[in-house]
């Protein structure tokens, strides 16, 4: 053969397999999706059908068969839920995280009454099947869930049954009765096979995915969460600044006002006392001017007020013990705020690389980004950083957070490090 | 001396000053804003200038850009700076030019009057005073590599190189002789590269490789 046709002839093979392919998944996609939404609904007229059967007349018959709908709702509402996103994430990857409130852990209370976030109760277990019950009936999110049984079979559910049903029709039904109509409905059918069951994602993106309620609500949490952080870190820097003034400048002021007066009584009498007393309150001064100086230089390094983050990032690489390499596209200054916080953020990082990192060198890097500045570190040490709780890094973080900014870290182990802060900022 | 002071608060300008006249140096302008340094720099043409980095108009940096710009306009000029805070970085930039005639120290140090006064001579006469906070944030922060090639006695002598120490100054400190002292200082240059050719100050030099700017 040709190998031009050769080639052709494989290129028609692969396609014809990617159709049959794309036909296979679109039957299995729809099939299951029929079944999913289905259920409920297929249920609920079984039991319509089977309480009718039992004759006890129309108002028994309806009330049974609404509790069974009710029952329905609680016990499958939850789980037909988790198992569409499911689906949509494998078959599409999009993500529809679930918004349900947190499940709160049933405890003891000192009056010897359960607590599961609800309602106090007497017994655990009563406490417990409560908090399971009114999971599903109180959270929003639940009755989120329940709109979408109710409203799935009518829209997934109806889209993906109609290729199935178009080509069972035309397969098995219409031959016999009116075999014209069975070739069209069967082609109808298999060029929707592919695409019917796409349309899950976007009804389940809106019922199933978090509501704009709840991404404000989780929102407004994060803030509170970030403003409480704020707070208190600004309150523990307050009494910092307070006990090193306290103990550092202010003490030796008090000493050098002693040896002054003590200098003032001797120096008609004792000249050479005098001096050693004027030497001594001189060297509390300098050692008075050291502690302020470091306590500026905690508050705010000068560099950084007077030239800006890049070149205060510079003088840090400067005093860095391990070689340390600054490029930065930033042409302006930016905010104070935003300056400090990325300054403290480098600055923190910088000490972790140098303390634990093993490495020889870090590289620092400040661009500008299309919504703000960020800042990569990097060292060519031994990796497996993480941020435990209550170092450095959280801190930094919560400072950021404020800001709206973020902080990452990448080191997997062997290295090398990476971590990247970012703050939104408008250039000024 | 003909010495400019530049420093925008009163007490301590005024304090420099007098210290200064005490010493039988004439201050020819006292100044305490950028724009004033530069003009009185340019007037006066000093032996020397003291300034003080933060001064009026932005209370940033504002004295060391003076005492940068006027070394671009006139090579060479000493300028001693002052500042409550010291920055390796701010040294590197003062030195960068290879010149010579450079001070950078912390304010403190107007306490110890005579040391002082003798670091404003030195700059005056073309030599470098560095601080000692400079110098032993360099050696506490551990090995820079320009540095590893030196012995221990090679770094405590350009550590006292870059205070601005003579070499007799040096051979007191370290109860050596003179001589030796050359001899360590030979090896110093010849290890970090600094031919006896250059034009610039040898010693400026061997402070900037210091410095880890070289």
């Amino acid at each position: 053969m040709h190998p031009a046709a050769r080639a052709e002839n494989i290129d028609r093979m692969s396609r014809t397999r990617g159709v049959a392919r794309s036909l296979a998944q679109g039957f299995t996609r729809s099939l299951a999706l029929v079944a999913l939404t289905g259920f409920a609904p297929a249920a609920w007229v079984a039991a319509g059908v089977f309480f009718s059967s039992l004759g006890h007349g129309p108002v028994a018959t309806s009330g049974w068969t609404l509790g069974v709908v009710g029952a329905c709702l609680v016990l499958f509402a939850r789980p037909s839920c988790a198992a569409t996103r499911g689906l949509v994430t494998r078959w599409t990857g999009v993500e529809l995280p679930a918004a349900y409130r947190p499940v709160v852990p049933v405890t003891r209370m000192a009056t010897g009454y359960w607590w599961n976030g609800y309602d106090y109760q007497r017994l655990r277990w009563v406490s417990v099947c409560q908090r399971w019950l009114l999971a599903r009936t109180r959270d929003p999110a639940s009755w989120r869930d329940v709109i979408w049984v109710l409203t799935a079979p009518l829209t997934v559910g109806v889209v993906a049954a109609a290729p199935l049903a178009l080509i069972t029709a035309g397969a098995v039904l219409l031959p016999a009765s009116d075999p014209v109509a069975a070739v069209p409905a069967i082609g109808a059918g298999t060029a929707l096979l592919p695409v019917a069951w796409r349309v899950v994602t976007p009804v389940a993106r809106r019922f199933l995915g978090p509501s704009t309620v709840e991404l404000l609500g989780t929102r407004i949490a994060s803030l509170v969460q970030g403003r409480a952080d704020l707070t208190r870190a600004q309150d523990a820097e307050l009494h910092r600044i307070e006990r090193d003034l306290h103990d550092g400048a202010q003490a030796r002021l008090v000493a050098i006002g002693l040896s002054l007066g003590a200098a003032e009584r001797l120096v008609d009498t004792d000249p050479a006392g005098t001096k050693v007393l004027l030497r001594q309150a001189r060297e509390t001064s300098l050692a008075a001017l050291r502690d302020l100086r470091d306590l500026v230089h905690g508050i705010v390094p000068p560099v950084l007020l007077e030239r800006g983050l890049v070149d205060a990032v510079r003088a840090l690489a400067v005093d860095a013990p391990l070689r340390t390499e600054v490029r930065s596209t930033l042409e302006h200054r930016l905010e104070t705020p935003v300056e400090s916080a990325l300054y403290f953020a480098t600055s923190e990082i910088v000490t972790n690389a140098v303390k634990h990192s093993g490495g020889t060198a870090v590289d620092v890097t400040i661009d500008r980004t299309r919504t703000g500045v960020a800042i990569t570190v990097s060292d060519d040490g031994r990796g497996g950083a993480d941020k435990p709780a209550g170092s450095g890094l959280v801190g930094v973080e919560s400072r950021l957070a404020a800001l709206g900014g973020s902080l990452r870290v990448d080191s997997p182990p062997g290295g090398p490090t990476t971590v990247t802060v970012e703050v939104p900022c408008g250039s000024s | 001396m003909r010495i400019v002071v530049a420093e925008d608060l009163y007490l301590l300008r005024d304090g420099l000053v007098h210290l200064l006249e005490a010493h039988g140096h004439q201050v020819v302008a006292a100044v305490g804003d950028k724009p004033s340094t530069l003009r009185a720099l340019a007037e006066h043409r000093p032996d020397v200038a003291v300034i003080d980095v933060r001064m009026p108009p932005t209370f940033t940096d504002d004295g060391l850009q003076a005492a940068l710009e006027a070394r671009r306009e006139r090579p060479g000029l000493a300028v001693l700076v002052l500042s409550q805070h010291i920055e390796q970085l701010y040294a590197r930039e003062l030195l960068a030019d290879g010149l010579g005639g450079v001070g950078y120290l912390l304010k403190d140090r107007v306490f110890e009057a005579e040391q002082f006064v003798e670091a404003v001579e030195r700059v005056g006469r073309g030599g470098t005073s560095l601080d000692p906070a400079v110098v032993s944030k360099i050696l506490g922060a551990g090995s820079t590599s320009p540095l590893d090639a030196l012995t221990d006695r090679e770094r405590d002598i350009i550590a006292l190189m870059a205070e601005g120490l003579s070499n007799q100054a040096i051979a007191q400190r370290l109860y050596l002789s003179e001589g030796s002292i050359s001899k360590y200082t030979t090896s110093i240059f010849t290890k970090l590269g600094i031919t006896p050719d250059d034009n610039s100050n040898r010693r400026v030099l061997a402070v900037l490789a210091f410095l880890g700017a070289a």
